[in-house]
C-alpha cells in the first residue's frame, strides 16, 4: 500500500486523479502501488514550468508518471518536482521495464539524470547532440520565416521582463 | 568484440564465442533496409543463424512534433498530430481533440461523435490492410500487397470525400469534426460495408490456411500474457496473447458503449496469433462501421460555442459579435484552462494517448504523446530471442511498428 | 531492306533507353512512403514506366525518391546512401517534409533534402498523390531523354 505519508498533495484535474510525492520518495511510492494493483505504466514524462505564471510551481521540471490497474481499470498520475543542474531522480526502470525508453527519452529531450538506469544514453537525437531541446529555452530552431510574428525571436523561449 | 560499429556500441561480452566455436557476429540492420517497416536500425548479435541479442536504435525519424505544438495555436496544432502515426491520422487527432476538450469541459453533440468512430474504424481498417500488405509481400506473398492496397484506395476515397485529404485528414478537431458527411461519402460508406467482408476472405482464403505461411508465422515471436503485461505491450501485441484488454471497452470514448463488437484475441501467443486478431478487428470495424453507419443521428457537428469554432460564414455579414468571435480566434485562438490530462485511444497499434498540460494560455504548454510503437517495441527483445535471422523480419512485421509514432 | 532499318543518333537511344527504365531505390522514410507503395501498386502502377524493379540496394538504382521527412540523424545515412549510388543518377523529393521541411520548421528536420543532396523534381503536397508521383517521374523522363550521352553538369 502507499503509504499517506508519502502523499504530499492531491487532487483531480480534468476527472483524472493525481498525488503529488516528494523526489526522494518516488520510488518506493510507484512500488507500493504496483502492489496496489497498478501494474502498467502508461508512459512517464517531463513538463518544463519555466515562465508559466499561471500558478506558483515547487520546482522547474515536473516529472509525471501514469499508472493505470489491469483489473480494475483505475488510472492515477504521480507527479514529483525536481531541480537542479541536472535535475536527478531515481529511475524506476526495475518496477517498469517500458520505463526503460521512456527515461531515455526524457533524458534526451530534457536533461534529466535517472539514477541507477541500466544504460542512459540519447535515444531520439544523433549522439553527439548538445542541448535539451524541449526545455523551454531552447528555440525551436528551424528556419525563420519571413513575416511571421516570430520573425524576430523564432523560438518558445520567455519573455525577458 | 568491441565497438564494431564505431559508436561505443558493445552488446557483446569479451570473450564470448558462439556454440559452434566460432564467434558472435554483430550485424547491422541498417536504417535503409526494405523489410523494417521505416527506418529502424537494429544491431543484433547472431550466433550462426540464431539471434542472441537484439538492440534496437530509434530516432532515425524525429520529428519533434512536441516541441512544434508548443509554436502554434491548440487549433493550428491538429494538423501537426496527424503526422505522427502516419497509418492512422484520425485517431491521432481523436486523442487530442478529446484531451483539449476534456480540459475545455465540452460534450460534442452525437452526430459528431458517430462521424468520430466512423473516421477512426475506416482508418483502422486501413492501418491493418497497410500492415498485412507489407507484412504479406516481406514473407514472399506479393500478391497480398496487390489486394490490401486495392481496399485502401477505397478508404483512401472516403477519405477524401468527406475531408479533401487523402491520408492526413485533419479531420476529427477540438469542438468537433471538419465538416459533415456529404450523401455521396455515405452513399460509398454503405457500399464498402457490403464488399469489405467479401475481400477480407479473400485474404484469409489466401494465407489462413496457407502451409507456408502457417510454418512462418506459427510458433514466432511468442510473447506470454505475463510478459505482455509486464512489457506494457498494447493493442493486437497483448490481446495475441490472450489478454482481453481494448480501450475501446474499458474507457469508451466518443460513444463506443453504443456499438456491439467484440474484442478480438487469441491464445496462441504469436506472430499467427497475432495475424488473426488483426484479421478479427477487421471484420469488427466493418460491423462497428454498419451500426454507426444504420445509426447516424441527425444534427450539428460541432460544439455551439462560439469562443472555441468559428461562426459559419454567413453570420458574418450581419452580427457584429460573430465578426469578433471569427477575428479573435484567427488571430490569437481561444484558450484553453490551465490543468492537465490524459487521454488514451485504440489504434491499430494499441494505446495511442495524448497528455496535454495546459498554463491557460493560447499556446500549448507541454504535449505528450504517448506511442504505442515505442512501447512495443521494447519487446522485441523478448520476442526475437533464440529464432532465426529469417524469422526477424517476421516478428518485426507482427509488432506493426511505425517509426513516426516511436520517434515523433 | 530499307524498311528495317532505324537511323538515329546514339545520345537519343541512350537516352530513351536510360529514361524507360528509371530503377528507383526504395528511400521510403515516412508517410509519402506509403503513398510511394500505393504508386507501385495495381490501381497507378509505375511499371508501367519501367519502374518495377524499386531496388533495396542503391548500387543497383539510379533514382533516389526521398519520400519523408529528413531528420537531423538520417541525413548522413541519406547522404551515404546517394553517394553508393552509381553514376548517372537523379534525385526526386517527394513531398513537402523532402522539398522544404513542410510542414515542420524546427531543430530535428532538415528543411529541405536540397541541403545535402542534389534535385532533379521536386513534388509538392503532404502526401502527393501517388499520381503526382507518377507525373515527376514523367518530367523526369523527359529529361533523361534530353540529355542524351552528355555527362551531367
Amino acid at each position: 500500500m502507499i503509504s499517506e505519508k508519502l502523499i504530499v498533495d492531491k487532487g483531480t484535474s480534468a476527472g483524472d486523479d493525481w498525488i503529488t510525492v516528494d523526489a526522494a520518495n518516488v520510488h518506493e511510492a510507484l512500488s507500493g502501488l504496483r502492489d496496489e494493483g497498478y501494474r502498467m505504466l502508461s508512459f512517464l514524462t517531463c513538463v518544463d514550468h519555466l515562465a508559466d505564471s499561471s500558478r506558483k510551481w515547487p520546482a522547474r521540471f515536473e516529472v509525471v508518471y501514469q499508472l493505470r490497474n489491469l483489473e480494475s481499470r483505475e488510472q492515477i498520475r504521480v507527479r514529483a518536482f525536481v531541480d537542479g543542474d541536472p535535475p536527478h531522480i531515481d529511475s524506476v526502470s526495475d518496477l517498469f521495464p517500458p520505463a526503460n525508453w521512456d527515461e531515455r527519452e526524457t533524458y534526451d529531450l530534457f536533461g534529466i539524470v535517472f539514477r541507477n538506469h541500466p544504460d542512459l544514453t540519447r535515444i531520439l537525437m544523433p549522439d553527439d547532440w548538445v542541448g535539451h531541446p524541449l526545455r523551454r529555452d531552447y528555440p525551436v530552431g528551424g528556419e525563420p520565416v519571413e513575416f511571421s510574428e516570430e520573425h524576430e525571436r523564432w523560438q518558445t523561449a520567455p519573455e525577458k521582463a | 568484440m568491441t565497438d564494431v560499429l564505431g559508436e561505443g556500441v558493445t552488446i557483446t561480452k569479451e570473450g564470448e564465442t558462439s556454440a559452434f566455436g566460432g564467434e558472435i557476429l554483430t550485424v547491422n540492420f541498417g536504417p535503409h533496409h526494405p523489410s523494417t517497416h521505416g527506418v529502424l536500425r537494429l544491431i543484433v548479435d547472431l550466433d550462426g543463424e540464431q539471434i542472441k541479442r537484439i538492440k534496437p536504435v530509434i530516432g532515425y525519424l524525429h520529428t519533434g512534433i512536441e516541441k512544434q505544438m508548443e509554436a502554434l495555436r491548440w487549433q493550428q496544432a491538429v494538423t501537426v498530430t496527424d503526422r505522427h502515426d502516419y497509418l492512422s491520422p484520425p485517431i491521432n487527432n481523436l486523442a487530442y481533440a478529446l484531451a483539449v476538450e476534456r480540459l475545455m469541459g465540452v460534450d460534442v453533440p452525437p452526430r459528431a461523435k458517430a462521424l468520430r468512430v466512423i473516421m477512426s474504424e475506416l482508418t483502422r481498417l486501413s492501418s491493418h490492410l497497410v500492415w498485412l500488405g507489407t507484412s504479406g509481400i516481406e514473407l514472399g506473398a506479393m500478391s497480398m500487397l496487390m489486394y490490401c492496397f486495392r481496399e485502401r484506395d477505397t478508404i483512401l476515397d472516403m477519405n477524401e470525400e468527406i475531408s479533401g485529404f487523402r491520408m492526413h485528414t485533419s479531420y476529427i478537431r477540438p469542438g468537433g469534426v471538419m465538416a459533415d458527411a456529404t450523401p455521396r461519402f455515405l452513399e460509398m460508406l454503405d457500399r464498402f460495408c457490403r464488399t469489405m467482408p467479401g475481400y477480407i476472405d479473400e485474404y484469409e482464403a489466401l494465407l489462413t490456411n496457407n502451409p507456408i505461411f502457417r510454418q512462418r508465422m506459427i510458433g514466432i515471436g511468442r510473447l506470454s500474457a505475463e510478459d505482455a503485461k509486464v512489457l506494457g505491450a498494447s493493442g493486437p501485441m497483448i490481446r495475441g496473447s490472450g489478454v482481453a484488454w481494448d480501450l475501446r471497452k474499458a474507457y469508451p470514448y466518443s460513444g463506443y458503449e453504443n456499438y456491439d463488437f467484440e474484442i478480438a484475441t487469441s491464445n496462441m501467443c504469436d506472430c499467427y496469433g497475432r495475424y488473426l486478431v488483426r484479421i478479427k478487428e477487421m471484420r469488427e470495424a466493418v460491423k462497428i462501421l454498419r451500426q454507426a453507419l444504420d445509426r447516424l443521428p441527425d444534427g450539428p457537428v460541432n460544439v455551439d460555442d462560439r469562443k472555441m469554432l468559428p461562426p459559419p460564414r454567413e453570420e458574418l455579414e450581419t452580427s457584429m459579435e460573430a465578426v469578433i468571435h471569427h477575428f479573435k480566434l484567427f488571430t490569437e485562438g481561444y484558450s484553453v484552462p490551465p490543468g492537465d490530462v490524459y487521454v488514451a485511444v485504440e489504434s491499430g497499434r494499441g494505446e495511442n494517448g495524448c497528455y496535454i498540460s495546459s498554463d491557460g494560455t493560447h499556446k500549448p504548454r507541454r504535449v505528450k504523446f504517448r506511442a504505442a510503437s515505442f512501447v512495443n517495441l521494447q519487446a522485441l527483445e523478448r520476442m526475437a530471442l533464440n529464432h532465426m535471422v529469417a524469422d526477424m523480419i517476421a516478428i518485426i512485421g507482427t509488432a506493426d511498428t511505425v517509426l513516426g509514432d516511436c520517434d515523433r | 531492306m530499307g524498311k528495317n532499318i532505324l537511323t538515329t543518333t546514339l545520345g537519343k537511344v541512350v537516352g530513351w533507353g536510360r529514361g524507360n527504365s528509371v530503377w528507383p531505390a526504395q528511400f521510403g522514410l515516412a508517410c509519402c512512403a506509403i503513398e510511394m507503395i500505393a504508386t507501385a501498386t495495381a490501381g497507378v502502377d509505375i511499371g508501367r514506366f519501367g519502374s518495377e524493379a524499386m531496388r533495396a540496394s542503391p548500387r543497383q538504382s539510379d533514382l533516389m525518391i526521398v519520400s519523408g521527412r529528413v531528420s537531423q540523424k538520417m541525413a548522413p545515412i541519406l547522404r551515404t546512401i546517394y553517394d553508393q549510388m552509381p553514376e548517372p543518377k537523379w534525385v526526386i523529393s517527394m513531398g513537402a517534409c523532402a522539398s522544404t521541411g513542410g510542414v515542420f520548421n524546427n531543430y530535428a528536420l532538415l528543411q529541405g533534402v536540397d541541403k545535402i543532396v542534389p534535385v532533379d523534381v521536386y513534388i509538392p503536397g503532404c502526401p502527393p498523390r501517388p499520381e503526382d508521383l507518377l507525373n515527376a517521374l514523367m518530367i523526369l523522363q523527359e529529361r533523361i531523354k534530353a540529355q542524351g550521352i552528355l555527362p551531367r553538369q
